[in-house]
């Protein structure tokens, strides 16, 4: 057997691999950081990333835009998923997206802290834990739409195709999810002074 | 002990309030050695079920194979880079001959070249990063001998060939990657250093980026 046809080469997937670790690569922390915000551990979305990059790789002829954020953020949503709804279907749970806020939730009364307070950074970081909970405990369609905006700065466009829903729903989720987390936020901050 | 007082809801600003998570290192690596593992996966079915020793051998032939049909005029660079997979491989086939020097002491490997060589190659220990040194042979390239460091990464082997060069100024790291392999060339205080392994691309730019930071 001549050499040939022990091995054309492989040029075709090695010039994919590269491909892919130039263009996909570079996405790893927005991918984690999805992962994270889905699965709220740190394990749990690095299983789901890992096995997100090889679904990305075999998906990788599937990839027509330039940009392969919103691409692999669809994979490892689709991935954080399947995870959820085999190790946490409580979780995922369909959300009516017609159902009004709870109205039984307290408004503001809260003061706002004082500008002479010296500990900053102590403060920063009260704030930074508390709104990581809040976030952390909104359902999860609410969730992924605040951290695909807020965080990874994805369009209304592109957060619908990487969620597969209508742009309408998109934006109520977008300001339901903004609403709930400041009347959480209101909630822990007033349980913590 | 209580906790200051934190900001109001109202100024709720999720962009700079909440953790934007940062992949782990860790995770970085990982990721590409299975991204790499895919890659090559992908390609072994061409191969006729060839398997352990006999791929290797077949890598080699198609080297060689290489050489001889589309590299009629090959560059200096294109003969280095099959003569230095080859040589990869070479070390790899040799079970418990991957080494002559069998060390992951630094002041142990650098010595055992004196004397082999006319030229010492520079010596450094990456375990602190995750490359411990595994140790040193020396191997033939472009006709003469030069010494070869080998590292691990994990299940992997990245070896490191280096012979004198001397040429004015230093050469940036080229890479290339050949047969399923990643390769590094670059040129650092007259000595040409080339580094070949099975790991991802971003695993040995980043090998050579730690190198080249010691």
């Amino acid at each position: 057997m001549g050499a040939s046809t022990v091995l054309p080469l492989g040029k075709g997937e090695m010039g994919r691999h590269s491909e892919f670790v130039q263009h996909v690569m570079p996405h790893l922390d927005a991918a984690y950081n999805l992962a994270r915000w889905l699965t709220r551990n740190d394990d749990d979305a690095e299983d789901v990333v890992q096995e997100s990059f090889v679904r990305a790789f075999r998906f990788f002829d599937s990839l027509k835009e330039d940009d392969a954020r919103p691409w692999l953020l669809a994979i490892v949503r689709n991935t954080a998923y399947t995870w959820l709804r085999k190790n946490r279907p409580s979780d995922v749970v369909a959300l009516d997206d017609t159902s009004t806020i709870a109205e039984d939730t307290p408004t503001a009364g809260h003061s706002a802290p004082s500008d002479s307070n010296p500990e900053v950074v102590l403060l920063q970081s009260a704030t930074r834990k508390l709104v990581n909970q809040a976030l952390e405990d909104l359902p999860v369609a609410f969730r992924e739409v605040l951290v695909m905006r807020e965080l990874e700065d994805l369009s209304y466009k592109e957060i619908a195709s990487v969620a597969g829903i209508p742009i309408g729903t998109v934006m109520s989720r977008l300001s339901r999810g903004r609403e709930l987390l400041r009347q959480a936020l209101e909630l822990r901050m007033r349980r913590a002074s | 002990m209580s906790q200051p007082p934190p900001r109001d809801p109202a100024d709720l600003e999720i962009a700079r309030d909440a953790t934007y998570h940062r992949a782990p290192e860790t995770l970085r690596a990982s990721v590409a050695t299975l991204v790499g593992a895919a890659a090559r996966a992908e390609s072994r079915p061409r191969m006729h079920r060839a398997i352990g020793l006999a791929a290797a051998f077949a890598a080699v032939a198609v080297v060689t194979w290489n050489v001889a049909i589309f590299q009629a005029a090959p560059s200096r660079d294109d003969m280095f880079a099959h003569e230095v997979l080859a040589a990869h491989v070479r070390s790899l086939m040799a079970p418990g001959r991957l080494n002559d020097v069998e060390s992951s002491d630094q002041h142990t490997v650098k010595p055992w070249f004196a004397g082999k060589l006319d030229f010492t190659p520079p010596v450094r220990d990456l375990a602190a990063d995750g490359f411990p040194l595994a140790g040193g042979r020396l191997d033939y390239v472009d006709g003469r001998t030069v010494a070869e460091l080998t590292y691990r990464r994990r299940l992997h082997a990245v070896s490191v060939f280096i012979w004198p060069e001397p040429k004015d100024g230093d050469a940036a790291m080229k890479e290339r990657t050949l047969s399923g392999y990643s390769l590094a060339t670059w040129r650092r205080n007259g000595m040409r250093y080339w580094a070949v392994t099975d790991a991802a691309p971003m695993e040995l730019t980043h090998f050579v980026e730690l190198l080249e930071a010691s």
